[in-house]
């Protein structure tokens, strides 16, 4: 027995994001065919549109089905009704960053337009503000040399503190959400153990193995598989920085293996949100909506990416701004990796409880 | 009063010049092809009553043929229209099919025809000679040539055996300029080609028919010849799959609902289970639209043995090359399950598409002619909106009042 | 009196390859001697056409026997100048291609179809139509809401003087009391104020329409032409009727009925229209719009009411346009919005606080301010509750009915119902025929519509009723044998008053005195013959058909005797489908076996038991009667002719017993008009069971 008590603000609310006219659909079931990644047993995403309609918030949110989702728009593409189911479950997705934000005005902040300044604002500050206490605020003379400006002790000691803080909070709405999705689609069967269902999910997420079946949009799945092994690496890169820091070998070589994994991995970003971003503006606009979130995390990616290429190039030929690109590139990485949480950038946290959930509950 | 010019010889203009001749007008009823009845004359039968279209339309001819104030002309169309109710000018184009009203239907000229051509009044199932009937009931019984097809005087066959001098190898085209008081339009419509209808695959396999195409199927002009087989190996299907809404009420192809297929499919399935009742029929719907009385046809259909009514699309159709089996995929959504069944046959239930080519007329987005047009120029039939045949005759009988008005 | 008649053969089409015409022309015109006889090569050719009107010209043919093709095909050539019959003898399908050529059996057949057609045309008389001294032009249009309405205008503005009767105070009906309706045309965004006022004002201001309120009819007795109508002591004479007289919504008798009358929050969707128009539409925070609440139901209305989709969904927009927090739901089975009206559905589809739900009803409650219902949805497969302040109903429609007309008929006072208290017979190929000649039905009394279906339906009747006013005026008949104008007369003298005739015909063309003696509405008469078929002592005849005409052809056949063991069959077809059928087995090169002898009737219901025991005791060893489907799904035109064959076949059994011959001589089978396979099937399987029961006893005698 389901009591019907249908959320309206919800519902307009998905439907402002999504651009999607909700009710006109008419239940055909389309979009669950022509999805290549939907199960058969109660496939998507013809029921979250009836969530959707229905303004059930609870039954769309904590649901794993719209993680199974990989926006390929093959649905959107057939929708007899031009309902678009993809963007659908996309602006589900958004909604989901801003219900389980811990704390909660953290999703609203990088949720809406409007609040940008603000966000910008809070790690302009407190990075200033530590750079104040280390007492190196100020332009240091003579060549390039970022750890005059910004102690590498007092960066790596604040940056993974904050990190490691924001992650903290944040686990506690992922939880929630494994909850939520425990309550509303828990299925029937026995559940698998954790670790399995994780080990059942690697290779949709590190082969992309679930992309490939989007015929819609192919090209995401090269994209994402660039910027996501670009990202990785470049995350290994910057923690063999921090210990190099650490190590007083800093900075590292041109010839450095882990220099010129840095500089390939940056190419791969640099490639892969090119044709992210070509394919939002050009190729396909009407395919698939960008919404502010979308460009929220490929501007920020894409700024963090290209302030930390230009950085690096300010150091070797002495730039004078060098230091204020270098500070901005800090706030770009605040942006990507300590908001991570609240922007779509989430997704990597989100999705894989979801898929690994569904898995646990063996659906595919 | 001048004649009123019916334009369309189915079953709208058929039964707006019947009855406006009975009703004392004069009237001029073109047809493009070379015999009435149009569309529904090519159907096996009608919902609900599961009857033959002829057995009204013999009725109707005889109606016109008794009537001496309906003047026929086949092969005609409208090519040019002015002036305003009450003495419109029409300017009225006749092809000409190279045998005249001489003929007598003996059939000796098919006899001796060389060539062989599709048979298009029956969607291309089967041949007939370049010289033909259209069909056994049609009207006028007059063969017709298929210029594309005939060789012409080269061969010039039919015209030596032909002892009424029926045959014109040469007859050219005629132009007639006539006035009218006023203009029905009843031009009818075409089924929507299933080949754009993408995920369909209606051109990979023979076993891919559409509606209309399935009408011909059922009767004995279809291969199996009054038996039901798959055009593919002339074997009976065991399972059809019926696509509802192929293209209708779909933004991509037409936006509007086309009123009659859901009612089509449902007389399809029950044709079947009377021809052949262990073959599995399944029809995929939307919304099942069959209003008033039909709704007990409905039923009848639910209580038929092998007859499954899923709610949920048909997305998308394969084909196996190899063993040339039909795959139909699509959610049955009271069971909330997606499936992919093995089916021998599928038919596209495809709508209705308005072949409106009247001069100077409004027309909608989706070439429907609009109601509001100049004084003295009436819409009728399925080329004002999608309809079935009782409310087509209904239209073409109202038009019928409006257009013999002052 | 007596005919110049003369004969002429055909030999083209092959004909001449199949029988000897020669030959044939040498036999006959020494048996038949009439006045010229002759044998062309393609008689309808301009020369052969020729050919018969020089006769005419010149020996003063008044009567010509055409032997050649059947009729429908070369009608044009064989038609000849009033005051000459013509009969066609269908040489060419039924005997020269279905037939063996050039044998004994081929031109048995041929010799017997020319004895029969000159039989029949020496006993047929010349038809003088019947035209009544005066014929009233004005017609009566009962009803005054849309159809009504829309009928008095359209048939005011083509030239005709229109009584319009409504039994209420005011013009309008139902739809005077909706406050907004559903948009004809594009754009389909906003509602539009109903088009009723606007059909009021021009009934109103029409001069040609007289508008008579709170009037109902007394009787109407008459007939197409010069109905008599009595109303409010007064008396019009019309001469044809357009009947409108709408609909009811549907009253449920069950008290279980969604909760109606019993929970207050319930209503029915024509209570929230008025509603509505009164200016108080509650101010609720949730609706739910119970959908085919009747409609759709064996125990309530079995038919789908058409329009309710539509209407919940203008009401929806009612409540959405007064109170924008309003959250509607809607449970359906099916979204009907057929055609053009999708456009509007996905309108209102547009609207966030509208939740569509497809289901069904299971329980409805109170529980304290608001009601319960409980719903088995199909698209999610769960039970839903939902709780909301206001329930309405879409009850649908019911028919009112045509019994208000009061007709002074014989048969009843109302239209013949088929179904469902709707009025009609052929609703497929011929919606407006309704079984009382120029009385027909427009609008919502006769099938579910909405309002401009209605106001196109109204149309169309409309031209039905000035058809028949115009038809009265050339003494013809209308559909199906429109320009029929020969008529039933009745020999009254020999007259049992049995009321066969009254009760048998379709149409009602006859009443009765108070005896029992019919007397007959030529005007109503659709020309069918069931009353030939029905009268046991041969009073009724038309000039062209008759029980003498039948007779005549079935004994010009010549019946070999029985060691010739050639049987002979006679076959009875319905002119209007088996005879088709049987045309196109022969053009489709079937074979018709060669012992047979057809004749074609207007319809199996117009077969005399007297043409039964002539062909009996004439010699013919049985009789086939073939005709089109009876039961629910009919497709005889004259409505229940073939029905009436299967109820009269007591009564042949009897003549046949009386003349102790096996029930077997005489068959009954239904054929579609397309089933030409099967009619063959029919003659073949009859004439092996014809073989088995031995020849007639009679022929000898």
């Amino acid at each position: 027995m389901l009591d019907l008590r249908p959320d309206i603000e919800f519902k307009k609310e998905l439907e402002r994001i999504s651009g999607a006219p909700l009710n006109t659909c008419m239940q055909c079931g389309t979009c669950s065919v022509v999805c290549n990644l939907s199960p058969d047993v109660k496939p998507f995403p013809r029921k979250e549109m009836v969530y959707a309609g229905w303004g059930m918030s609870d039954k769309l949110i904590g649901n794993p089905d719209v993680w199974l989702c990989h926006q390929c728009g093959d649905c959107s593409t057939h929708c007899p009704r031009g309902v678009n189911p993809a963007d659908v479950l996309s602006a589900t997705r958004q909604l989901t960053y801003r219900k389980y934000a811990m704390p909660l005005f953290m999703g609203k902040l990088l949720g809406k337009p409007g609040l940008l300044p603000i966000a910008i604002l809070i790690p302009v500050l407190i990075i200033a503000g530590i750079i104040f206490a280390a007492g190196t605020l100020k332009i240091p003379e003579g060549p390039v040399n970022y750890s005059l400006f910004f102690p590498h002790a007092w960066l790596n000691a604040s940056f993974s503190v904050i990190t490691l803080l924001s992650y903290l909070l944040a686990c506690f709405g992922f939880g929630r959400f494994w909850k939520d999705m425990n309550i509303h689609h828990s299925g029937t069967g026995p559940k698998m153990g954790l670790f399995r269902s994780f080990w059942g999910v690697k290779n949709d997420i590190f082969a992309h193995s679930r992309f490939k079946k989007c015929e819609e949009n192919s090209s995401r799945k090269v994209s994402h598989f660039l910027v996501f092994y670009g990202f990785i690496l470049l995350l290994l890169v910057t923690i063999f920085a921090i210990y190099a820091a650490i190590t007083e070998k800093y900075p590292l070589a041109l010839t450095n293996p882990f220099k010129i994994m840095g500089n390939l991995s940056s190419l791969m970003l640099f490639t892969g949100l090119g044709i992210m971003i070509y394919n939002r503006i050009v190729a396909k606009p009407g395919s698939e909506r960008s919404t502010y979130t979308d460009w929220l995390l490929l501007g920020s990616m894409f700024l963090l990416t290209a302030s930390g290429v230009i950085v690096e190039m300010a150091r070797f030929l002495d730039w004078s701004l060098a230091y204020y690109l270098y500070f901005f590139h800090l706030v770009c990485v605040w942006f990507v990796i300590i908001y991570l949480p609240y922007t779509k950038f989430g997704h990597i946290i989100y999705r894989t409880i979801a898929m690994t959930y569904a898995f646990s509950g063996r659906r595919k | 009063m001048k004649p009123i010019l019916v334009i369309g010889g189915g079953i709208t203009g058929v039964t707006a010049a019947v009855e406006l001749a009975e009703t004392g007008k004069e009237v001029i009823l073109i047809e493009k092809k070379s015999y009435l009845g149009g569309k529904v004359i090519q159907m096996h039968n009608y919902f609900p009553k599961l009857c033959p279209p002829a057995c009204g339309m013999e009725i109707n001819f005889r109606r016109i043929k008794n009537n001496s104030r309906i003047t026929v002309m086949t092969h005609t169309e409208l090519a040019a229209v002015s002036g305003k109710k009450g003495a419109f000018t029409v300017n009225l184009k006749t092809v000409s099919r190279y045998v005249n009203d001489l003929c007598t239907a003996c059939g000796e000229c098919v006899a001796i025809c060389p060539v062989e051509r599709p048979d298009s009044f029956n969607y291309n199932y089967g041949l007939t000679r370049a010289i033909y009937l259209p069909h056994p009931l049609a009207y006028p019984q007059r063969y017709e040539i298929d210029d594309n097809f005939c060789e012409g005087e080269s061969c010039g066959k039919c015209v030596e055996i032909c002892k009424y001098d029926a045959i014109d190898l040469n007859a050219k085209p005629l132009e007639k300029e006539i006035e009218v008081h006023s203009i029905i339009g009843a031009t009818g419509w075409e089924n929507y080609d299933a080949s754009k209808i993408s995920g369909l695959n209606y051109n990979k396999s023979l076993d891919i028919v559409t509606n209309v195409e399935f009408e011909i199927l059922l009767s004995d002009k279809g291969p199996g010849e009054g038996k039901l087989v798959r055009p593919s190996d002339g074997k009976p299907p065991k399972s059809i799959a019926f696509v509802q809404c192929a293209g209708s009420r779909d933004e991509n192809y037409l936006p509007y609902c086309s009123a009659v297929c859901c009612s089509a499919s449902l007389k399809h399935a029950l044709n079947i289970a009377d021809m052949l009742p262990d073959t599995k029929v399944s029809i995929h719907y939307v919304d099942l639209r069959v209003t008033g009385r039909n709704e007990d046809f409905l039923r009848r259909v639910e209580e038929t043995k092998n007859i499954e009514l899923v709610k949920g699309k048909i997305a998308r159709v394969d084909v196996d090359p190899e063993s040339n089996v039909l795959y139909v995929e699509a959610e049955n959504i009271a069971e909330g399950l997606k499936k992919k069944e093995a089916v021998d046959m599928v038919v596209l239930a495809t709508g209705i598409v308005p072949t409106a080519n009247i001069p100077g007329t409004i027309k909608n987005d989706d070439n429907f002619m609009l109601t509001n047009q100049q004084n003295g120029i009436y819409p009728a039939g399925c080329a004002k909106k999608p309809m079935d045949v009782s409310t087509s005759v209904k239209d073409g009988t109202a038009a019928a009042l409006k257009a013999m008005g002052k | 009196m007596t005919k110049n008649i003369g004969i002429y053969i055909c030999s083209g089409c092959q004909i001449g390859n199949s029988i000897d015409t020669n030959k044939l022309c040498d036999r006959m015109s020494g048996e038949l001697n009439p006045v010229v006889m002759h044998s062309h090569k393609a008689l309808c050719s301009p020369d052969g056409v020729n050919l018969i009107q020089k006769d005419i010209a010149e020996k003063n043919i008044d009567a010509c026997l055409v032997a050649a093709c059947g009729t429908g095909v070369k009608d044009d050539a064989f038609r000849f100048d009033n005051g000459v019959l013509t009969e066609r003898v269908n040489i060419r399908e039924l005997v020269a291609w279905s037939m063996d050529p050039l044998c004994e059996d081929t031109d048995m057949a041929a010799d017997d179809y020319l004895r029969m057609g000159f039989a029949g045309l020496d006993s047929t008389s010349i038809t003088t139509p019947f035209i009544l001294d005066e014929i009233s032009e004005e017609i009566l249009v009962v009803g005054g809401g849309v159809s009504g309405l829309s009928a008095a205008i359209e048939g005011a503005e083509a030239g005709y003087r229109i009584h319009l009767i409504e039994k209420n105070e005011r013009l309008g009906g139902w739809a005077s009391k909706w406050k907004k309706q559903i948009p004809f045309d594009e754009p389909f965004e906003d509602l539009i104020d109903p088009v009723v006022t606007d059909l009021i004002k021009r009934v109103e201001e029409n001069e040609l329409i007289t508008v008579y309120l709170k009037s109902g009819i007394e009787k109407i007795d008459g007939q197409p032409g010069e109905f008599v109508v009595k109303l409010n002591g007064s008396s019009i004479k019309v001469g044809s009727i357009v009947t409108a007289a709408g609909w009811r919504p549907y009253k449920p008798d069950s008290k279980d009925f969604y909760g109606l009358g019993v929970i207050p929050n319930v209503i029915t969707s024509v209570e929230l229209e008025e509603k509505v128009s009164a200016g108080k539409l509650p101010k609720v925070e949730s609706v739910l719009f119970i959908q085919c609440a009747g409609s759709r139901d064996l125990e309530h209305l079995s038919y789908c009411s058409s329009i309710c989709c539509g209407i919940s969904l203008k009401q929806a927009k009612y409540y959405r346009d007064e109170h924008p927090d309003a959250i509607i739901y809607i449970l359906y089975k099916d979204i009907r919005t057929i055609g053009f009206l999708e456009e509007f559905y996905k309108e209102v589809q547009d609207d966030p606080n509208i939740i569509f739900i497809k289901g069904e009803f299971e329980t409805i409650q109170q529980t304290g301010d608001s009601v319960e219902v409980i719903v088995q949805d199909k698209l999610l497969g769960e039970q839903l509750t939902l709780n909301v302040e206001q329930v309405v109903l879409a009850t649908g429609m019911v028919p009112n009915g045509t019994d208000d007309l009061k007709l002074g008929y014989r048969l009843g006072e109302g239209l013949p119902e088929l179904k469902y208290e709707f009025p009609d017979s052929h609703f497929i190929c011929f919606p407006y025929e309704t079984r009382r000649t120029g009385i027909y039905a427009a609008g919502t009394v006769r099938a579910p519509m909405d309002i401009p279906s209605s106001m196109d339906d109204a149309g169309g009747a409309m031209l039905k009723a000035i058809q028949t006013i115009e038809a009265s005026k050339r003494g013809e008949a209308v559909h199906p044998r429109s320009g029929d104008q020969s008529y039933p007369e009745l020999y009254l003298e020999r007259c049992t008053d049995c009321k066969r005739c009254t009760e048998e015909c379709p149409f009602g063309t006859y009443d009765e005195t108070s005896s029992g003696t019919p007397v007959v509405y030529p005007n109503r008469c659709r020309r069918c013959g069931i009353c030939v078929g029905s009268c046991p002592e041969r009073v009724i005849s038309f000039a062209d058909y008759s029980i003498n005409i039948i007779s005549e052809k079935i004994k010009a056949v010549n019946i070999p005797d029985e060691f010739d063991e050639k049987p002979r069959v006679l076959v009875f077809v319905c002119e209007n489908d088996a005879m088709p059928a049987l045309e196109m087995a022969a053009r489709e090169k079937l074979s018709i076996n060669p012992y047979v002898r057809v004749i074609s009737v207007r319809c199996l219901g117009s077969i005399n038991r007297v043409w039964i025991s002539d062909a009996l005791s004439h010699g013919f060893d049985g009789i086939l009667q073939i005709g089109c489907k009876p039961g629910d799904n009919y497709q005889c035109h004259f409505i229940h002719g073939s029905e009436l064959t299967e109820q009269r076949s007591e009564i042949m059994e009897e003549t046949l017993s009386t003349m102790m011959l096996e029930p077997e001589r005489i068959m009954t089978k239904f054929v579609e008009i397309t089933d030409y396979k099967g009619i063959i099937d029919h003659i073949d399987e009859y004439m092996e069971e014809i073989e088995l029961i031995g020849p007639n006893p009679f022929k000898d005698i």
